[in-house]
């Protein structure tokens, strides 16, 4: 049974609380950054959050959907989230403009276990959209450097045009900090300028495998189901531990308070117990893959 | 006084010539709900109109007693385009549930956790605060396996709780509110006699025996564990309707779906609460239109390693509280007792 | 903003869905004040059919013209809507469909001439691409005022996908199936309708058409094990939604 301590007290927990839309930017076909505020600033001074943690948004009227938090609690004032358009809710969202006001709880999940990676190599390997609770981490790591060993940054989009965060990720590429290699699928035409890999996300370990110390090195893993059966037989050839694999995972989720039971996986809940899951745990949840 | 004395003085006596009387002095605690017989045969929880159609002692009513605390569909917010998300309507009205049997007490202690575990949901609580609880017992038939889930006696969760003793109730006292009752309602209760503590044993023991099914939770876990790719779960994945009756008439499934429903002006309106079942096709299928639980079997499994696995890796007991419903209600005649024996026979090699 | 232009369209059905829309009594000032109702005969004269950000299509493709008039419909629209069972799974018009126009013809005209160039019923997804469905024979009230909202408001209409059953216990309703061996399609049919028929005493008779994934094979075993003749099982399923998996319970 969990103790007492464990229970967190709050008025209403399915409850959203208004929120602003104060900034909506195209990130890639079917992407857009949405930056929100919300409307007490009680609660945006009272807001924090750890990377990889998710909230639930609500557009008034259509209803409610997980987006995970792309922006890192190291920079304050606005909660950044990349949604992908996909649902009814989510294109929703995309039809917001600026000023409006949606619904937001928050934030919900365990998130990364940031402790425990302090004085480790991180190894963050993305994948599509996975780059969205990877880059509040990014951002995590880089304003804290210098309580981690090695970073290094591998994405994986399908072309060019798919690459979220481009400018960012353009910026990051060529830092002395962080070691960033991205790859493409493949060019949307023969000679588009792209000066990285073409060829799946796995093909860029070669760049980083000999600096990263798995004994002493969490890999931070998100992207679509395919690309996790690569990367984790990767990661465990490079040495690392299951429980130093962290993997971020979705599920349909209504409540995301570990009531609705919707993204119950096995015995844990995906809202409470994750969305990280270590590799171990996720191997030994049925259906968790 | 002596030790005696001390320990059967939260016990009372109330004969049942003086029933109705006591039932009319409820009203002074709230609404009185009871277990109904309805004209066409069915019993279910309603509010008692004559005393006389209150059966306590038949094994279950259709729906347990959580209609009262997590009704089917409730609306949990009004919305405005402005105003976002507000005015949590909660029925806080009095209210007297008479008749709740153990395996239903035993079901609301369940959700209380359930509702009170990560994070308090305090429309739940709200509900429980206002409801006083008055527990029966009652005659269990071949559906009824409480006793193998541990769930047939309480100890708490109820404010009053009678037990049947031929002529008049055993009654035990759970609350200081149970007390109140008793207090504000002299002349129907008489003092413990010797007599009806021995006319309390014979009832306790003689229920003890009726009890025809049975379910052996002994290692049941690792039992579902080692069987996770048994035939049996595709055989009953091939019966089962996924019509959700199962989740609805459990007092312990806490499913639900969430979803906003619009007024005419087509700004305001409600967020709605509604039971859901991890039965149905949608239930694990994610906006990308994957499906984690795409297979009926895969779906029934999840629902017996939540309630037999899960529950009791973090509750130390399983969420089922063997009262029959699901076994009684399912059109597919797939029965939680014959499974769980079948699974066993599997381990046996 | 401008006002949604929709048109309301009937193909070969008994216009059942559009009378709800008639039938709207209390909602239907505040919709039709919300919307620009470009064509509804059934209720207006003078369309105007050149574009549709809305068009509900009621009934099922039975003849030449059907296919026609709802492709057209289809081109002239931003959004397509099945609305009723005709629509969704080709409704009563296609409860014979494995008979064969000719042999309907002779029984019911006395002759096997083609009178009306009809052909099976088919639902409006075999013909042009659907945005959305609602089915109901006729459509529900409350589920037609909550997908109409829905648009109003720009999404696409969603409910609950449960069966029958889940109203039923709801309600406390005895199980027509289990407990009085009712030839009831509760466990397989498309809820909405908060248990309409059962509610009565009437087994479900499928009339919102099956869910999308559903156990046709052991609801059809049980009905059996019930004493219920296979052929009526059949004849019950098909009324509806002919084209629902029958094949399996056949």
């Amino acid at each position: 049974m969990l103790a007492e301590k464990d229970i967190i007290y709050r008025a209403d927990p399915h409850r959203p609380s208004p929120a602003r839309l104060v900034g909506v930017q195209p990130l890639a076909p079917e992407h857009a950054l949405f930056q929100f505020r919300f409307e007490d600033p009680k609660e945006n001074e009272r807001w924090t959050h750890r990377p990889g943690q998710f909230v639930m948004v609500s557009v008034v009227g259509t209803g409610e959907a997980p987006i995970s938090i792309c922006s890192s609690p190291s920079r304050r004032g606005v909660i950044e989230l990349c949604v992908r358009n996909t649902g009814r809710v989510t294109s929703a969202l995309h039809r917001l403009k600026e000023g409006a006001i949606v619904g937001l709880r928050g934030p919900y999940g365990n998130g990364y276990p940031v402790e425990k990676m302090k004085g480790q190599d991180i190894l963050i390997v993305a994948g599509g959209l996975g780059m969205a609770p990877l880059r509040s981490l990014v951002w995590y790591v880089l304003d804290n450097r210098s309580d981690f060993g090695h970073v290094s940054l591998l994405y994986g989009t399908r072309t060019p045009e798919d690459v979220l965060f481009k400018g960012e990720i353009a910026g990051l590429v060529g830092r002395g900090d962080l070691e960033t290699h991205l790859t493409v699928d493949k060019l949307v035409e023969d000679g588009q300028p792209w000066p990285h890999d073409v060829g799946v996300v796995t093909g860029l370990f070669k760049y980083v495998k000999d600096r990263v110390d798995p004994t002493r090195a969490y890999a931070a893993v998100t992207g679509p189901p395919i690309m996790y059966r690569f990367v984790l037989r990767e990661l465990l050839a490079l040495g690392f531990g299951k429980d130093r694999i962290l993997m971020s995972l979705e599920r349909r989720m209504k409540c995301g308070i570990g009531k609705c039971s919707h993204c119950a996986v096995g015995y844990k809940y995906t809202c409470i117990h994750g969305p990280i899951f270590t590799y171990w745990d996720a191997m030994n949840l049925p259906e968790m893959i | 006084m002596s030790k005696r004395e001390l320990r059967l003085g939260n016990v009372r006596v109330l004969p049942k010539d003086l029933f109705p009387d006591f039932v009319k002095g409820l009203a002074l605690f709230g609404k009185v709900y009871a277990p109904v017989v309805r004209p066409d045969g069915a019993h279910v929880f309603s509010p008692v109109e004559r005393v006389a159609d209150i059966d306590m002692a038949h094994p279950r009513t259709m729906l347990s007693p959580k209609k009262y605390l997590f009704p089917p569909e409730t609306e949990m917010y009004q919305f405005s385009p402005e105003k976002g998300y507000f005015d949590p309507p909660v029925d806080t009205a009095k209210t007297v549930l008479l008749g709740v049997h153990p395996c239903d007490i035993n079901g609301m202690l369940i959700l209380d956790e359930v509702f009170r575990r990560y994070y308090v949901e305090p429309r739940y609580f709200a509900r429980r605060q206002s409801l006083a609880v008055i527990g029966s017992s009652c005659e269990p038939d071949d559906k009824c396996f409480c006793k193998s889930m541990h769930s047939e006696y309480v100890d708490k969760g109820f404010d009053l709780f009678l037990t049947d003793i031929g002529d008049a109730h055993f009654v035990r006292m759970g609350t200081s509110i149970g007390d109140d009752i008793v207090a504000a309602n002299p002349a129907v209760f008489r003092p413990v006699e010797d007599e009806d503590v021995r006319a309390y044993k014979h009832a306790e023991n003689c229920r003890a025996q009726a009890y025809k099914a049975q379910v052996e939770l002994d290692s049941l876990p690792q039992i579902l564990e080692l069987e996770y790719d048994s035939r049996v779960w595709k055989e009953a994945g091939d019966k089962c309707l996924s019509c959700g009756t199962c989740s609805s008439v459990c007092p312990t499934c806490y499913c639900y779906d969430l979803f906003d429903r619009l007024n005419l002006d087509v700004a305001s309106g409600a967020r709605v609460r509604r039971w859901d079942s991890c039965l149905f096709r949608e239930h694990a299928l994610v906006a990308g239109g994957h499906n984690f639980r795409d297979g009926r079997d895969s779906r029934m499994k999840n629902r017996y390693f939540h309630k037999q696995v899960g529950f009791v890796s973090e509750f130390g007991r399983p969420s089922c509280v063997g009262c029959g419903r699901c076994i009684e209600a399912c059109p597919a005649n797939i029965s939680i007792i014959e499974m769980i024996k079948s699974l066993r026979e599997e381990v046996k090699v | 903003m401008a006002k949604p232009r929709v048109g309301i369209f009937g193909l070969t059905s008994c216009a059942g869905d559009q009378l709800v829309v008639v039938n709207l009594e209390d909602e239907l000032l505040d919709i039709v004040g919300a919307i620009d109702l470009r064509s509804f005969i059934m209720a207006a004269s003078h369309p105007v059919e050149d574009e549709f950000d809305v068009a509900l299509v009621e009934g099922s493709v039975v003849t030449g013209e059907d296919e026609e008039r709802v492709k057209d419909i289809r081109a002239k629209s931003k959004l397509l809507g099945a609305i009723g069972t005709c629509a969704v799974w080709g409704g009563i018009p296609g409860a014979l469909n494995h008979v064969g126009r000719n042999t309907l013809y002779q029984a019911v005209y006395g002759t096997e001439e083609d009178l009306f160039k009809a052909r099976e019923a088919r639902p409006l997804r075999d013909v042009v691409k659907v945005d959305f469905s609602l089915s109901g024979c006729p459509v529900e009230k409350h589920q037609l005022v909550q997908a109409l909202l829905s648009l109003l408001h720009g999404d696409l209409p969603s409910f609950p996908t449960v069966p029958v059953c889940q109203d039923c216990r709801f309600k406390e309703n005895v199980c027509l199936l289990k407990t009085k061996g009712q030839l009831c399609l509760g466990p397989v049919t498309a809820g909405g309708c908060l248990a309409r028929c059962p509610s009565h005493n009437i087994g479900c008779e499928g009339c919102h058409g099956p869910l999308d994934e559903v156990n046709f094979a052991a609801e059809a075993a049980l009905l059996e094990e019930k004493g219920l003749p296979r052929e009526r099982i059949a004849r019950v399923v098909r009324n509806f939604a002919h084209q629902a998996d029958l094949a399996r319970i056949m």
